[in-house]
């Protein structure tokens, strides 16, 4: 900040101007605090639909991220999920493939349904970038069949008991997996 | 029922034939190829071969930024495409947190209930098509007309729609828009009493579909069906009504649901969703309020937090649902588009074993399936 | 007897109930005005040729409504939707197929150049059919109007004829 430009003498006589009272050495008394509020009770985690189950679900805010219920397990755990949302009447949503190249992992979510009620689950996994196999579900889901070729056919997952892994909408001889980050086009 | 136990064989075991079906074939679904291992006339293996009109909806997902990546979502499924671009707004307007004005809100819903009804006037005219009835065809494009007439004057375009943006939509509509919309309705009642009586009612339709094609809603529950597939076999999932979205949750409108669950059933399904879609029409031009078409304060350059978000609207054909996987920068690191068509053919190689080709393609045009909607 | 005169005086008799053309001419007149097209709508663009197909625009104004199943009773491939790599082969074995004279319009942008799915590191989709055999008139527009479908076909006859059988609309 620019100090203020020094003022012109005026040619009026000006009457002294008292000097500013000294502020007080005393420091000043702190001021009364406001009136204590009670800290905000956290915000009430979302309900649990599926606590009942053997598995690691907790709840998600839904209208903030779209699904009710999420659980992250081992890839050798997702047929007993699948077996286990099965019984409690959900249908399979589909399954999805991330390639997280930078941390050296491939996620694969899966997501269910239910036809009655208000319920989306998701259970991921995450298996290893270079070696990427798991376990298949299409005994418990039949409708997994076309869903784990596709995630073959993109990242090149592996779906190990899988009846017919052959590519699905890419060409049938096709060698290359298109929707991995180190893709280039053929 | 066991395939060997349905097939009638003339004497020679084992004695089949590769029929090829597709990829171009008369009955318009698009490029499907079937490969049916046949014994005589009857199925005893439909293999679905898909892939011929993949279009690399979800690697152009990773190499567009949101607002880009809109006209993407028309051309997914073209017949429905407003509930397309409605899954995908509202995936990243879910994920942002943005307020959507609630005129907005009801025209999303009057556009979309409008797509809905071209939807299912182009599948009926193509279904009947198949099975072998040429005027009805004509019927529904000619009412499709009119609904292209409606949303062209608003939108631009006749087919692939990119009305909805981020926030809100494109523009506002004019008075112009709604009174053709409510003499639409008005007409189209009456048209649809016609078709009942036209073909409905038809003997050869209804010995054609009653019976055909069975689909239990715990085979549905197993492949993922969902739409029309799984509410003619008795199930009245609706996104609409189970997960409601958008301000669907205002109307009255009933979920037809039929238990038969053969291929009369789901075609009655959609005939009586065109009229439900009039009703929701209706009542949304009577509420349809005052106010802005567009959100304020929508970021110039849309960059979600990282993390996932999903959004479910009930497209024509059945539930759609946008994944969006992202990392913080303003091109998405993952888009997954889960398609109603892709679990509704799934069931396909099932349902179809041991029948009579006819009654095959029956069901298969009872499924209603758009093939660049599998394929993506 | 037959005398010069006579037979003139013939000809001009004639001349309100007879014409006279090139048989090249009168093929082509009538290829022209019964354009048979192949059903090969493969994406969006096909619904736009329904439409074209149906009672408003109403193709059969210029004998075009026979779409044929068969290519081998086809002369006129409408191709309208993207091509892809796998479905290539199909395209070609079908253009192969369909006998002498044939004639191709390829409708909508992804059939002229890919359309809208082309972007650097695409792998699936041929940019545009006149990659895999020779195209008449490319139709633009994503999809085109049907009345632009009809104008794609007025140019072909055109190109067939050598005349134009509807004036151009001149925009205002």
């Amino acid at each position: 900040m620019n100090p203020p430009a020094p003022q012109p003498p005026s040619s009026v006589p000006q009457p002294p101007v008292a000097p500013a009272p000294a502020k007080p050495a005393v420091a000043l008394a702190p001021k009364p605090a406001a009136p204590a509020q009670p800290p905000l009770p956290p915000a009430p985690p979302p309900p649990n639909p599926l606590a009942h189950l053997p598995l690691p679900f907790r709840g998600v805010d839904y209208k903030a991220k779209g699904y009710h219920c999420e659980a992250a397990v081992s890839p050798d755990q997702v047929v007993a999920a699948a077996e286990l949302l099965d019984n409690e009447g959900l249908s399979l949503d589909t399954i999805t493939g991330v390639d997280w190249m930078a941390e050296g992992q491939m996620e694969v979510v899966y997501d269910y349904f239910h036809p009655a009620k208000a319920l989306r689950v998701v259970v991921r996994t995450r298996i290893p970038r270079d070696n990427p196999e798991i376990p298949t579900i299409h005994k418990v889901f039949p409708g997994a069949n076309w869903h784990e070729r596709e995630t073959h056919d993109f990242f090149g997952v592996r779906f190990l008991g899988h009846p017919n892994l052959t590519p699905f909408l890419l060409p049938e001889d096709a060698t290359y997996h298109p929707l991995r980050k180190d893709f280039t086009a053929c | 029922m066991l395939v060997k136990d349905a097939i009638v064989s003339n004497g020679t075991p084992n004695e089949t034939f590769t029929l090829n079906l597709g990829p171009q074939h008369p009955a318009t679904h698009g490029v499907l190829r079937v490969k049916m291992t046949m014994d005589g006339e009857y199925i005893v293996r439909a293999e679905p071969v898909c892939g011929y009109i993949h279009r690399m909806q979800e690697k152009m997902g990773e190499n567009r930024t949101y607002a880009q990546f809109l006209p993407n979502t028309s051309r997914i499924d073209y017949l429905s495409a407003m509930t397309y671009t409605h899954g995908f707004v509202g995936a990243v307007e879910r994920a942002l947190k943005l307020q959507v004005p609630p005129r907005a809100e009801y025209m999303r819903v009057i556009t979309s209930e409008l797509n809905r009804i071209s939807s299912h006037l182009v599948w009926w005219g193509a279904f009947l098509l198949d099975l072998g009835g040429f005027t009805p065809l004509l019927y529904a494009f000619d009412d499709r007309e009119k609904i292209l007439d409606l949303l062209e004057g608003i939108t631009g375009s006749r087919l692939t729609y990119s009305y909805f943006r981020i926030g809100g939509l494109y523009n506002d509509v004019d008075d112009q828009f709604l009174k053709g919309t409510r003499e639409f309705v008005t007409q189209m009642r009456p048209r649809l009493k016609m078709y009942r009586s036209l073909v409905t009612d038809n003997i050869i339709l209804r010995k054609r579909l009653i019976d055909i094609g069975p689909v239990s809603p715990e085979m549905c529950r197993k492949y993922g069906a969902t739409g029309p597939v799984i509410r003619g076999s008795g199930v009245p999932y609706d996104v609409r009504r189970v997960e409601p979205y958008s301000v669907y949750s205002e109307f009255d409108f009933v979920i037809p649901t039929f238990p038969e669950t053969d291929s009369m059933a789901r075609y009655l399904v959609r005939m009586e969703e065109m009229a439900q879609s009039l009703r929701i029409i209706e009542q949304a031009l009577d509420k349809l309020p005052a106010g802005p078409v567009m959100a304020e304060k929508v970021p110039r350059v849309l960059k979600l937090p990282a993390g996932d978000y999903c959004y479910a609207t009930e497209a024509a054909r059945g539930r759609f649902a946008v994944r969006i996987v992202s990392d913080g920068k303003e091109i998405p690191y993952r888009v997954k588009l889960r398609t109603p068509s892709l679990s509704n053919l799934s069931l396909f190689e099932e349902a179809s074993a041991g029948m009579l080709l006819p009654d095959a393609l029956a069901l298969m045009g009872s499924l209603d399936l758009v093939i660049p909607d599998i394929d993506r | 007897m037959e005398t010069p005169e006579s037979n003139a005086q013939l000809l001009s008799d004639c001349a309100p109930y007879v014409k006279f053309a090139k048989l090249d001419e009168m093929l082509a007149l009538g290829r022209a005005n019964s354009l048979w097209p192949l059903t090969f709508g493969l994406a969006c663009c096909a619904i736009e040729m329904m439409a074209a197909g149906a009672s408003r625009f109403d193709i059969s104004r210029f004998g075009a409504e026979v779409f044929r199943p068969s290519p081998r009773q086809a002369d006129l491939m409408i191709v309208a939707g993207t091509v892809n790599k796998k479905m290539a082969a199909a395209v070609k074995t079908l253009y192969d197929q369909m006998p002498e004279p044939k004639w191709v319009i390829a409708m909508g942008n992804c059939a002229i150049s890919g359309g809208p799915f082309v972007f650097p590191g695409q792998y699936a989709v041929v940019e545009g059919v006149d990659k895999l055999f020779p195209v008449d008139v490319f139709i633009p527009g994503c999809p085109p109007r049907p009345e632009a479908l009809i104008e794609g076909l007025l140019k072909l006859e055109e190109k067939l004829t050598g005349k134009r059988r509807w004036p151009t609309v001149k925009p205002e």
